[in-house]
Parts: C-alpha cells; structure tokens; sequence
C-alpha cells in the first residue's frame, strides 16, 4: 500500500483509524460524519470504483457496521492508486436511530446497496432516491437481517399459519 | 406404435395426445433448472418422451416447479399457472417445493408449494438426477391414464382456498380471480 496515500489520509482528517492488515488492502474505520469526506478524497486520489456497500449488525454494542469497499479501475492520469488494492471505509452507526447520508451522489452503483441494505437491515439513507423494496414482497416488523429477528419463530408464525387445501381429495 | 395401447387410443385419443405431447413451460425457479438443459439437449434428450421445452405458458401444459420458491417467485408462479391451458400438470422438482427443504426455516421461501397451486407429482430429492425426471414422465403417464392428474380439476374445485392462501402470502394480488369465488 502507498505509504503516502496512508500519511495523507491520517493527516487530512482526524478520528480515522488507519490499518494495512495485507499489503494490497488498507482498512479505514471512520466516524459517520466523515464518511462522505473520506469517500470523496479516495475517489479523488483515484480510487472510483465502489465494490459494495454491506452492513453488518453488532447486537451487543448496539450498532450497525457499514462497509465500503473500493478500488481502482486504474484509467485514470492520477497513478497514485493501483488497481490490484483495496481500500476498505468502515463507520459505525447506532442500531437505535440507523441514518447515514446516500453515496450515490459519489458512485452511482451504490443506489441498489443501499436500497437493499434499508430493506434487510433498515438502515436509512438521507438523500436516496427511492428506498422502496427490492427483494421482499412482504412487509417485516424487524428487517430480517438484523440479528433479533427470529426466523424460525417467525416460519412458524406465519407459514405455519397457512392451512393445507383439498387434503381429503388428494391421492396421488 | 405399441398394438397393445390401440384400444386406448381408440378410446380416448385427446388422453393419448396429451400424455404424450407435454410440454414445458421453460419456467426457472431455483438450482434445479441446472439439471433441465442437458435433460432435454443430446445427453438425455427428453424428446424420446415427448417432452419439449415451450417458451410461453400459452402453449404448455407441463409444469416442472424446480427449486425454492420465494415469495416474489410464488407471484410469478401462479401467473404462470393460470395463463396455462388445461389440461395442465406440475410436477415439484426437488425437495425445496415439498417442504422448503434446506430453507425450512428461512423467512422469504414458501414452504408447502401445494397449498398455493395444485400439485400433481413430487420429484424428491436434493437434486434430482435428470433419470428422475423421465421417471416422473413415466409416472404422470399412468396417471393421466387414471384420470388421478387432476390438479386443473382441484384448482377449480378449490379455487376459493387457493386464492386465500396466495393472498395471504402476496398482499395486494393485482389481478382479478381466476374463476368466480362466492361472498362468504
């Protein structure tokens, strides 16, 4: 990883938590204000390519993990980033009140991440276009993705609750 | 032909077409559609038994429901179904559509396919190899045969109770009932 690209980051902005746990890939753990800023100053050290924006749900402490990864497509004049890194933006967010502001403004592929990550985790994104559903069809009173949302007791609940048809007429 | 079916031809020729000309509705639900192309290509050629892929459910009258269902494809499912001309049988392939299989206890996929649309014939197993699918053919033989394939039969006949359960499942089914259902 470039050491001046690490020295950069670390210097622009304070409250970052800068690992290199490989040495093609550089984790970044920012506070939820910062996002947008770190996003848009590693797009424009050449890092345009947003990969994926998951969410991870830690129970315990309360909090949504949200994880951008990028990389370089390696097109641009900039040489700084190398297409074979990549550079992992992690921020914390409280599970009570779960909004962070829409990347889609910075990378545009980032809009069906972010209206799936609404629809399994609930997680709200200011400035989305559409967070309508994308997968489900039904309406869930916890998202079920997150960690307190029984699945089993919720089977049984429900698609035990749906009874079998013609069951004396079924021979076959 | 086979001299020893003649009487049954000459008793009831349209049971005789329909067994042997099924076709397909090219339907993919699932991992199980992975074992349908060399089915029906030079591999295992589904022809010998007059089972041909269709592209739309218009003209087909087979079935084959070949994975999980989720909730968004149970939707397309019973579009599919009704848009199919009687005759009609389906067959579950696979033990996802039997009783969700290994997604039993997920929270999207449709455990008991049978209480949504009728069922004529289960294919078990995680996956099936492509012989099932020809045993399964050979089955539903006999049992157009015996007139038991009745499913389109049952769908009428319990219309109402399927039409609850979907819309149970679905909110807001955008299309009208297949057939009337009386006011309770």
């Amino acid at each position: 990883m470039d050491r001046a690209l690490i020295d950069s980051l670390s210097s622009t902005f304070d409250a970052l938590r800068v690992e290199v746990p490989r040495e093609d890939r550089l984790t970044v753990q920012a506070p939820r204000d910062a996002v947008m800023s770190v996003l848009s100053f590693l797009k424009g050290r050449g890092y345009d390519h947003l990969h994926m924006v998951s969410c991870v749900d830690w129970m315990e402490e309360g909090q949504f993990e949200l994880v951008y990864v990028l990389s370089a497509y390696g097109t641009g004049q900039d040489s700084a980033s190398n297409p074979g890194e990549e550079i992992i933006l992690k921020t914390r967010i409280p599970r009570e009140l779960p909004t962070v502001v829409s990347s889609i403004s910075l990378f545009k592929n980032a809009e069906p991440y972010e209206r799936e990550i609404h629809e399994l985790f609930g997680v709200r994104f200011e400035g989305h276009p559409r967070l309508t559903p994308l997968f489900l069809e039904r309406d869930y009173e916890i998202p079920p993705f997150r960690k307190d949302f029984d699945t089993r007791q919720y089977v049984e609940d429900f698609f035990g609750s749906i009874p079998p048809v013609g069951e004396e007429d079924q021979d076959v | 032909m086979d001299r020893n079916q003649l009487v049954k031809w000459l008793k009831a020729p349209a049971k005789m077409g329909h067994k042997y000309s099924l076709h397909a509705v090219y339907f993919c639900t699932g991992c199980g559609i992975i074992e349908v192309p060399p089915s029906i290509t030079a591999r295992w050629d589904a022809e010998r038994f007059g089972v041909l892929p269709t592209a739309t459910p218009r003209q087909a009258n087979l079935f084959l429901i070949t994975g999980y269902v989720s909730v968004k494809t149970l939707r397309a499912i019973i579009r599919t179904y009704e848009q199919m001309p009687e005759p009609k049988y389906t067959v579950g392939f696979g033990s996802c559509p039997i009783n969700g299989g290994m997604y039993w206890d997920s929270y999207n996929t449709i455990k008991h396919l049978d209480r949504y649309i009728p069922i004529d014939g289960w294919i078990a197993g995680c996956m099936p190899r492509p012989e099932a699918i020809f045993v399964a053919v050979t089955h539903l033989w006999t049992l157009i045969d015996k007139d038991m394939a009745d499913g389109y039969k049952r769908y009428r006949k319990h219309y109402a109770a399927y039409r609850a359960n979907q819309e149970k499942v679905l909110r807001g089914l955008d299309w009208p009932p297949l057939f009337p259902v009386e006011e309770q």
